[in-house]
């Protein structure tokens, strides 16, 4: 806590408390009981704030992910039984659980991925919002029927009814929200469920997993298993479970995505982005630069949504620019736990050498560096992760750093001479995760809504965050699948339609 | 003297947590004001006050919980700390007239925050824009009932 003494008043400024300093070695939680795994390989678990270690997290073993698997398995037929109002009750009492512990959950985030404690509450209300979205599962998993549908005295009925064992392989950037786009519409529609987290960010789902345990989810129907691709891989291949969800890197998706359905299973697989923001001639300039601050440099630019290329059309080019570079510099980096910083590390040691790579390549590219986040320091956190805000100007379509997912906060300028030439750069990325645009008119903004290939469209909005109600879509490289997380699509992953054709003699 | 934890307001959720200081301190003067026999004469609306101002906390709690979201978090970057910070400690000697105008700069500082942040919050979320301007004509009208007193 830093004290500042100013005349008569005394105020200080404060750093919020961490939960814990050190979480110790964290369990698996299979068939209701917390497990030690007996797995000799354990990582550490890194506050990538101060590049210090808070925890240990076991690689489980094939064996240990396959007794969750076997556990979900014999749990699942009782729970399909179980009457969908009562599990959207259970629903009702994690969400209160989640409320209760809301700020640690949002602390414990901060401590282990690095992102600021706004981002991490909004991430912990958006974790909630599927619960409660969930909770509805009486009126969302409702079939349907036909009197007389199949001939005259023969009706038909079309039942929804939940397959049995499911799987989420869950990535280091959002460690509350991503389980919880699957694990609660798949539990609350009679499947039973593993989760593995990142071993990166382990920590928020095992403090979240208590909750599910005083819940009172019955025993081997919510499960957790830690580990890294020996887990993952147990999931894909094991015949006992239905469908895998994945969010994650493209290739990882594309292996995910292959090797699932080869065994067999559903699969929906979200990889990574390059997103542009497009800014028109008649922009509001500050407020599209302050909502773009959030895109570029929000989570430290490791958001599958996050805004990537600034896409600079006709004469606006440099009045923008010149206000964004100004407003970039006025991004306060630190450890998220200061409740006045912007922007926090990015997660690890290696995400900043690959950050800081794709800057120098993009400056090798013939790149101009308006703004140079390479060696950014904070004071007291000398060892952090942190990147600055960084701004490449003069890019080509070309470049890699055009091109490529950077997963940092990086903004690549390019400019065009009109939306078609806008649109068109858009389409020749092999992403399709977002895109957004900035303007007045509303004709420019219903040509971009229409035309653009890209699953999550924004106007005048930076981070195209789909609500639990609604699918987080992508298209093209940035999802292998057809439905998506969240709302009805997730409903319809995890369910089947079995039509029932009934005659009475 | 209760010691306030005032920071840079340059986020939403820091430009609440400087909103539950000013809270924070708003109630712990007025219940020392309360508590004072030397101030008799203004103990129930001091005490009054003081429990307007919890429950004012407890609004700007739920106000973070609840209406946080992605979308929002972009930087605030108008907002300086140093216009809006409070001196808590009750003047010694103050009569009962002085320790009332002590209180109502409070407010008055107050409400220039609310109202300040609530322009800024205007371009973030409608909602939270409409519960600061309420907080800050509350402030004023606490101040006007000071003065009488």
């Amino acid at each position: 806590m830093i004290r500042r003494h100013s005349g008569r008043r005394t105020d200080t400024m404060a750093i919020l408390s961490e939960v814990k300093k050190d979480y110790g070695k964290i369990k698996n939680f299979v068939n209701g009981e917390w497990i030690d795994s007996t797995s000799s390989k354990v990582v550490d678990i890194e506050n990538p704030s101060t590049a210090g270690s808070i925890g240990k997290v076991p690689m489980s073993t094939v064996e240990e992910t396959k007794a969750a698997i076997d556990a979900a398995h014999d749990a699942w037929w009782s729970w399909r039984e179980t009457p969908p109002i009562t599990r959207a009750r259970l629903m009702f009492r994690l969400k209160e659980l989640l409320e209760q512990h809301f700020e640690n959950i949002a602390r414990i985030m901060v401590q282990e991925q690095g992102k600021t404690i706004d981002e991490a509450r909004g991430e912990t209300r958006r974790t909630i919002e599927n619960v409660e979205v969930a909770a509805g599962i009486p009126s969302l998993m409702m079939g349907y029927n036909l009197e007389d549908g199949a001939a005259e005295g023969i009706d038909e009925d079309a039942v929804i009814s939940p397959l049995g064992v499911f799987a989420a392989i869950c990535p280091f950037n959002f460690p509350a929200m991503i389980p919880f786009w699957f694990w609660p519409y798949a539990v609350a529609s009679g499947n039973t469920y593993i989760v593995k987290p990142s071993k990166q960010v382990p920590l928020t789902q095992n403090y979240i997993f208590k909750l599910v345990e005083e819940a009172g989810f019955p025993p081997g129907v919510v499960n957790l298993v830690n580990g890294s691709h020996e887990v993952a891989d147990t999931l894909m291949e094991h015949p006992h479970v239905k469908g895998i969800s994945f969010v994650g890197s493209t290739p990882v998706a594309k292996y995910v995505y292959k090797k699932s359905a080869e065994n067999g299973k559903r699969v929906q697989a979200q990889g990574g982005a390059k997103n542009s923001l497009v800014v028109m001639p008649d922009a509001v300039i500050d407020r599209s630069v302050r909502n773009m601050l959030a895109s570029f440099y929000g989570c430290a630019g490791q958001r599958c949504l996050a805004g990537s290329n600034l896409v600079l059309v006709g004469d606006v080019a440099e009045p923008f620019l010149k206000k964004f570079v100004e407003a970039s510099k006025g991004i306060k980096m630190g450890y998220g736990l200061d409740e006045s910083v912007n922007m926090g590390p990015v997660v690890s040691g290696d995400a900043k050498k690959k950050v800081v790579g794709y800057i120098d390549k993009g400056v090798e590219e013939g790149a101009k560096l308006l703004l140079d986040g390479r060696n950014a320091k904070v004071p007291g956190y000398e060892k952090g992760y942190f990147v600055g805000p960084t701004i490449l100007d003069g890019v080509t379509p070309d470049m890699v750093v055009a091109k490529e997912e950077i997963f940092g906060p990086v903004v690549t300028v390019l400019r065009m001479k009109n939306l078609d030439e806008a649109i068109d750069f858009i389409h020749s990325s092999r992403f399709g995760n977002a895109a957004s645009i900035y303007t007045q008119s509303g004709k420019w903004a219903r040509e971009f809504r229409y035309r653009t290939q890209c699953g999550n469209i924004g106007i005048n909005v930076g981070i195209v965050a789909a609500m639990a109600y609604f699918p987080f879509a992508g298209y093209k490289d940035s999802f292998f699948g057809d439905l998506h997380g969240q709302g009805q699509d997730a409903i319809k992953f995890f369910t089947d339609r079995k039509v029932v054709i009934t005659r009475w003699f | 003297m209760v010691v306030c934890e005032f920071p840079e307001c340059t986020t939403f959720g820091a430009v609440i947590r400087f909103a539950l200081e000013l809270e924070k301190g708003s109630v712990a003067v007025y219940e020392e004001l309360a508590n004072e026999p030397k101030y008799a004469g203004g103990a129930e609306t001091f005490k009054a006050l003081a429990a307007a101002h919890k429950k004012r906390g407890d609004l700007l709690e739920h106000t973070r919980r609840e209406k946080l979201n992605e979308m929002i978090l972009e930087p605030i970057q108008d907002l300086k700390r140093e216009d809006y910070l409070i001196d808590t400690k009750v003047p010694a000697g103050a009569d009962l007239k002085a320790a009332a105008r002590f209180a109502g700069k409070i407010e008055e500082t107050s409400s220039r925050f609310y109202l300040d942040s609530s322009k800024v919050a205007k371009m973030l979320l409608a909602e939270a824009a409409r519960i600061m301007e309420r907080l800050g004509k509350e402030n004023q009208a606490n101040k006007a009932k000071l003065e009488s007193l």
